[in-house]
């Protein structure tokens, strides 16, 4: 059954776009590349969140550090854009090592305080050093590119193709993130953040360093913000503090993750299949015409999450889909 | 021979109440070693300190030839000593094979070996069947055998078992008893058990060793122990002493 879910799920996901394009219609596109880069975001974050059970609220940082390490190289040393992203990715992480680890000592609601902290700390260096582009950032030129290949190789669309190029290279990233994820989930690595959750104590009593641990978790994390925020800054051809260091590149995430099941492999990317459509489609309906600018999109949208929490706290994925679909097949016994 | 494990005049305060006080002690290699005394005697504390979750504020710990007095619970633990918890920890939202693959990593980094090694020892500690369950919805028996069968995956040498038999009842306490003597006979782990059951420790020990008021007050075979002044005070009061 669940093999079924993935061929019909990946065949969707690839044709998506064709019908839309031949329409003419590039705004769909846009949202398919939002949920893939959110859902991408979940799947990271459920590995720090879900599997090793430690509430980071500050991963946007990392998105942040992703999306300015790769500018810079392009912008200051003409470095293209995936060989930025792996860069980015690294840097990402050994920044987060080394902010982490003490956090490591903290457990609970002070981990997720700090790590908020460190990105309230993170906006104003942002904002104010220069060699970045302090406030107002920087803007990522477009160099000429002729084909469809020298486009995605430089990670650069224009033109009616480019919510389509944006979108595969969306998801070319996603099902890599997924993969390697699945990967992780299922090796020591996975076991030991697991571990970690449930019992830490029981955890270090049989030998697994928790403080090392976590921080593998959470730049595991950060490598995956950082791809993220680097096909962001591609896509916006621009990298300004208000816009990468937003909040909202781990609320969505990990409101993806709650609703679609925490701690569950595909539950952020149930979770971003569901959230991401409503906010654009809630924005497009009420957010325009009378009721424009007084928040009633963001106010349903607000609900519909709650309602859903409320329903399923432990995420839409828990609900017992293998009996659902497969009760005539049990029927007969 | 060298002990496997000596404590050497540890001391443990929590502000103005001594834990342990100048205890010493050593567990030789292929000993069960009982460790009684009545609540609040400083048991748990002192195998806090064997396992590295506190450290003690004087005195010296010494397990297999390394000085483990400020060692962490996980160096501890690849030096070859694994506990289990008065109060059960396993991991409750894995699955009780899941729990112990965790432990076989210890020794392993392939999970499919762990998995293996994992599967012989719920086999050997008879929860066959109940792999696939969550460790949460294990009953309390069953979880004590978890946790033993999670701290045997990570091939000790020295076994501390932290009230593996309270709150059980006649028939599974009986059935845990066996269980150690397969641990030290089979698998040829040295153990060290806690208890307050004195019908389980005695016939179970080689030696017992006595705590009272962070204190140790004997230090013997099991049938030298019951008959110690000292031990039937703790244990029975002053009056019962005297007759």
């Amino acid at each position: 059954m669940g093999r079924i879910a993935l061929v019909v799920g990946a065949l969707i996901a690839i044709v998506y776009p064709i019908p839309l394009q031949l329409q003419g219609y590039t705004y769909y596109q846009t949202v398919g590349f939002l949920v893939l880069i959110n859902a991408m975001l979940g799947v990271g974050w459920n590995v720090i969140g879900g599997w090793a059970g430690q509430f980071d609220f500050g991963p946007q940082v990392f998105f942040g550090v992703g999306a300015y390490t790769a500018a810079l190289l392009y912008v200051k040393l003409g470095v293209d854009a995936w060989l930025g992203l792996l860069g980015g990715a690294a840097v990402a992480v050994v920044i987060c090592a080394v902010l982490t680890y003490p956090l490591t000592r903290l457990r609970g609601h002070y981990f997720a305080i700090a790590t908020v902290a460190i990105w309230m700390i993170a906006q104003p260096i942002g904002a104010a050093w220069e060699y970045i582009g302090g406030a107002q950032g920087l803007f990522i030129p477009m160099k000429p590119r002729s084909g469809v290949v020298d486009s995605a190789l430089g990670l650069q669309f224009s033109g009616p193709t480019k919510a389509m190029g944006y979108y595969y290279a969306a998801l070319v990233l996603f099902v890599i993130t997924l993969a390697l994820m699945a990967m992780v989930e299922r090796s020591k690595l996975g076991y030991y953040f697991r571990a970690i959750r449930d019992d830490q104590e029981g955890a270090e009593g049989i030998g697994i360093d928790s403080r090392l641990y976590k921080v593998i978790a959470r730049s595991i994390t950060a490598a995956v913000f950082a791809a993220a925020g680097v096909l962001y800054a591609f896509w916006a051809l621009s990298v300004f503090p208000e816009q990468v260091l937003e909040l909202n590149w781990s609320t969505l995430p990990i409101m993806a993750t709650v609703v679609g099941g925490i701690g569950r492999l595909w539950g952020p990317v149930l979770g971003a299949v569901i959230l991401i459509p409503i906010s654009q489609i809630m924005s497009t309906t009420l957010g325009t015409g009378p009721l424009a600018g007084r928040g009633i999109d963001l106010i349903v949208y607000g609900l519909i999450i709650i309602v859903i929490a409320a329903f399923r706290p432990t995420g839409l994925l828990s609900l017992p889909w293998g009996r659902w679909l497969r009760w005539r097949r049990a029927a007969p016994a | 021979m060298a002990p496997l494990l000596s404590v050497e005049s540890s001391t443990k305060r929590f502000g103005g109440l001594i834990a342990n006080r100048d205890v010493s002690l050593t567990i030789d290699a292929g000993e069960i070693v009982g460790l009684i005394g009545p609540n609040g005697a400083g048991k748990t504390t002192l195998f806090n300190c064997i396992t590295g979750y506190m450290h003690p504020d004087a005195g010296r710990l010494v397990f297999d030839g390394a000085d483990v007095t400020h060692a962490r619970p996980e160096r501890i633990c690849r030096l070859g000593v694994a506990r289990t918890w008065q109060v059960v920890r396993a991991f409750g939202r894995m699955t009780a094979l899941e729990n112990v693959i965790c432990g076989a990593l210890q020794r392993t980094s392939r999970v499919a070996e762990a998995r293996a090694r994992a599967t012989e020892l719920l086999e050997f500690t008879e929860l066959r069947g109940r792999g696939d369950m969550p460790a949460a919805t294990l009953t309390l028996a069953d979880k004590k055998r978890l946790e033993i069968a999670r701290a045997l995956a990570t091939r000790p040498k020295l076994l501390l078992l932290d009230e593996a038999m309270s709150g059980l009842t006649p028939f599974e306490t009986a059935a845990a008893v066996r269980l150690v003597r397969r641990i030290h006979e089979e698998l040829k782990v040295t153990i060290c058990v806690v208890e307050h059951v004195m019908e389980v420790v005695m016939p179970l020990s080689h030696r017992v060793v006595v705590l009272d008021y962070g204190v140790k007050i004997a230090d013997g075979p099991p049938q030298a122990v019951v008959r110690d002044e000292s031990v039937i005070r703790a244990y029975l009061g002053e009056r019962r002493a005297a007759r």
